[in-house]
């Protein structure tokens, strides 16, 4: 059933009366401690300095792009890690005053986590760093807040010069060995241009002029060796002129005559038989001179083996204007022959000279390709480390002169006068308003969840008898006797409470607590 | 006769305060007819000065929760006397037993048992007799300055005691009790007796004006409820705050039947009293 917000309400009063006890316990309770965790909260005071990290001096547009200054932003980054090392804590804790107590290690280092806690480092805008320091002495806050902003500086500007130092030390080194590199590059060049001189590379075109020459020598080959054959034709041509041959001829030529004589001969004997016996004297005859033509080619024969096997030309043949003119032919031609050859073997060798050129050339490109490479590598990065080299040089000598980096206090510490976070007001005011609160909240819940009936109406309705009568409480003298003391003592807690938590307030406010 | 009658009537109203409450209570109308009253009972006047001494004071008796009608703007008086309308709205013109249960032990069944009772009392044309009937924790005694006298079980177990000795005045006009009388193991065999029966028959029949109230044990004597509601015209369940749950009124008004349910009575509203 859904209640009413003034069946609510009433309800509620009727249960703060019911549950008064109750009430008051939490509100004094709840204000009691209230009370205390204010009176015991630590006062924390805290200081705070903004340091202005600045690297756009005078000096900068100078040096644009020449020298490199620490970014700003990496130092803010960095400050953490700075300001929490040792160095500083140590020198923290000492001028804190932590230390005259003379702790042993472990104090120290739950000194320093608790000075680390209270310690807070961010950066403000783009180069603001701001430093925050938390005590429960105002004065301390102060000190320790100045003494953190100027050790950082302090710290942060010796990092930095022994940066820039370390930064060209190793430019420095590296600047050699490059240094050395190339020197010894150069020198590999020198001996291969050297030992390479005839291959003439590097001049441009060095295998272009190689292959054109062994086109060219190849074509001469082949002209030579086309020459050289016709030359060997006309030789044999000549040879078997001037040899036996061309006598044969003239003697095959001669025996022809004989056979051509014998065959008239014999063809006049054949006709003679017609007419003569064999005895008569003009066969007689006729068959001698047959006979004697017959021994005559004999003898041409003979002779003409005799001439082959002895070689020696005919001294008739010999004696020819034609064979001479032959001889003189085959000589020159000889002559020819042998010029020839000599070119053929001439151009070959030259050949072969341009082969092994050829490769040589191919070898000792590749390799002075490298060298050149290594060579024009080195020579890019020495200079490029030259001129880094003089760039550091310059940042450390701007560092070395405080010329890059500066930091600037920009909002210098002061010494807090009102702690931070809770103060007692705030406990007292808490705590009333939580001691009014939390049991009216209770009996809310409740009231909201409590199956038990707190207002008759909210009987259910299922039956259909409904409320005959609410009656109230009937408050017999004796009762309103005791709960008049009871309301007295009730109010009087309340009282008191409120009247310690006014009066706190007041010693607290003008400090004499 | 009627001249004792009317002295005493009026010593003790004086004493009480109750004529003009109850002439300011109940209007003119109930006015005339209080002659009328006085004359339906005469045999009770002199039963009454024999009581005398037995009686407690008013102040005794509100400090015993009582109800007085000097305080009219009182509201839990007003709550009895729009409860008692009620009542008697239900059967006009004739009287009721009216049998008053609690949800749980503790709820005030008896309080509000006494007080239906003195609330009738008030109106000058009934009369309210209270029995208690919670055996096992019984209360009604205490209104009494002598709690021995004899009650309910002394009279059904004893013939020979007469229903007169057992009925008590107790210092408001028109009302009486019967206490529960000595301890009893088991009630039920009690209730369940023809006596029992034949009594409360009597105590209805005797007087058309009056009002039976049977302080009843709370709803968890189930079976004492059962045999005392066959024997009430109605039972009245008094739920009280912040202790009686629906589930549980609805148990108990489940065990009733609803011929004889009157209704349920929200006792124990927290009140902020006038403080002096």
């Amino acid at each position: 059933m859904q209640l009413l917000p003034e069946q609510i309400a009433k309800a509620l009063v009727n249960e703060i009366f019911h549950s008064r006890r109750m009430v008051v316990f939490i509100f004094v309770t709840v204000n009691a401690l209230a009370l205390t965790a204010g009176l015991l909260w630590p006062k924390l005071y805290t200081a705070s300095t903004s340091i202005l990290v600045d690297e756009r001096t005078i000096i900068q547009p100078l040096m644009q792009g020449a020298a490199v200054a620490t970014d700003a932003l990496d130092r803010s980054r960095n400050a953490r890690e700075i300001i929490f090392g040792r160095k500083i804590m140590d020198a923290i804790l000492e001028y804190g005053g932590w230390l005259v107590s003379n702790p042993n290690v472990e104090e120290r280092a739950l000194l320093i986590d608790d000075i680390k806690k209270r310690t807070f480092v961010n950066t403000v805008g783009k180069n603001i760093l701001r430093i925050e320091y938390k005590d429960e002495q105002p004065e301390r806050a102060f000190r320790v807040t100045e003494k953190f902003a100027e050790l950082f500086m302090q710290e942060s500007i010796a990092a930095k010069g022994a940066e820039s130092r370390a930064a060209f030390a190793f430019i420095e080194q590296q600047t050699q060995e490059y240094q050395e590199k190339l020197l010894r590059t150069e020198e590999a060049l020198k001996e291969l241009r050297s030992a390479t001189l005839d291959t003439n590379f590097g001049s441009g075109g060095g295998e272009g002029e190689v292959t054109n020459r062994l086109n060219d020598l190849n074509r001469r080959i082949e002209a030579t060796t086309q020459e050289l054959r016709e030359a060997e034709v006309k030789e044999a041509s000549l040879e078997r002129q001037v040899s036996g041959e061309a006598d044969s001829t003239a003697d095959i030529l001669r025996e022809g005559q004989f056979r051509a004589r014998i065959g008239d001969l014999q063809s006049k004997l054949d006709t003679l038989r017609l007419s003569y016996h064999d005895t008569h004297p003009d066969i007689v005859q006729v068959k001698l001179q047959i006979k004697e033509l017959t021994d005559r080619i004999n003898a041409e024969r003979t002779a003409l083996e005799q001439k082959k096997r002895s070689g020696q030309p005919d001294e008739s043949v010999v004696n020819n204007p034609i064979y001479q003119q032959l001889r003189r032919e085959q000589s020159q031609n000889q002559g020819v022959i042998d010029a020839l050859t000599a070119r053929l073997a001439e151009l070959q060798r030259q050949m072969q000279n341009e082969l092994s050129r050829g490769k040589r050339m191919h070898s000792g490109d590749a390799r002075l390709a490298e060298l050149t490479r290594d060579y024009q590598i080195n020579r890019d990065i020495y200079q490029d480390l030259l001129r880094r080299r003089e760039n550091a040089r310059v940042s450390m000598n701007m560092d070395r002169e405080r010329q890059g980096l500066s930091f600037k206090i920009q909002e210098p510490a002061s010494i807090p006068l009102t702690p931070i976070g809770f103060r007692f007001l705030h406990f007292v005011l808490g705590g009333l308003a939580l001691g009014t609160f939390i049991p009216l909240a209770l009996l809310f819940v409740r009231l909201q969840f409590d199956p038990r009936i707190r207002i008759g109406s909210t009987i259910a309705h299922t039956h259909k008898p409904l409320i005959m009568a609410v009656v109230p409480h009937l408050w017999s003298p004796a009762e309103l006797k005791s709960l008049r003391l009871e309301l007295v003592l009730l109010s009087l807690a309340v009282f008191v409470t409120f009247g310690t938590s006014v009066t706190l307030s007041a010693l607290r406010y003008f400090k004499v607590m | 006769m009627s001249k004792i009658e009317k002295a005493l009537n009026r010593a003790r109203e004086a004493g009480l305060q109750v004529v003009p409450l109850t002439n300011a209570g109940t209007g003119a109308a109930t006015g005339g007819s209080v002659v009328a009253y006085r004359g339906t009972n005469p045999e009770t006047i002199p039963r009454m000065a024999m009581n005398e001494v037995r009686m407690l004071a008013p102040n005794d008796l509100e400090q015993r929760g009582m109800i007085r009608p000097q305080h009219a703007e009182d509201p839990v008086i007003l709550a009895f006397r729009e409860l008692r309308t009620k009542v008697i709205q239900q059967n006009p013109g004739q009287n009721a037993i009216i049998l008053v249960t609690s949800v749980s032990q503790g709820c005030g069944g008896s309080f509000v048992a006494r007080n239906l009772g003195a609330a009738f009392a008030f109106d000058v044309e009934k009369t309210a007799l209270l029995i208690d009937c919670n055996l096992s924790n019984p209360s009604v005694h205490q209104l009494l300055r002598n709690a021995s006298v004899p009650g309910l079980t002394d009279y059904l177990e004893n013939p020979a005691l007469d229903v007169e000795k057992i009925i008590h005045p107790l210092g408001i006009a028109r009302f009486r009790l019967i206490t529960a009388g000595k301890r009893r193991e088991s009630p039920e065999e009690l209730f369940t007796s023809g006596k029992m029966k034949q009594l409360m028959d009597t105590l209805r029949r005797r007087y058309r004006e009056r009002f039976i109230v049977i302080d009843g044990p709370p709803m968890s004597k189930i079976a004492d409820i059962r045999i005392l509601s066959e024997l009430a015209d109605y039972v009245l369940v008094v739920a009280c705050y912040a202790r009686s749950t629906n589930t549980q009124i609805t148990n108990c008004l489940n065990a009733i039947s609803e011929k004889k349910l009157l209704g349920i009575v929200f006792n124990e509203e927290p009140r902020i009293p006038r403080i002096r």
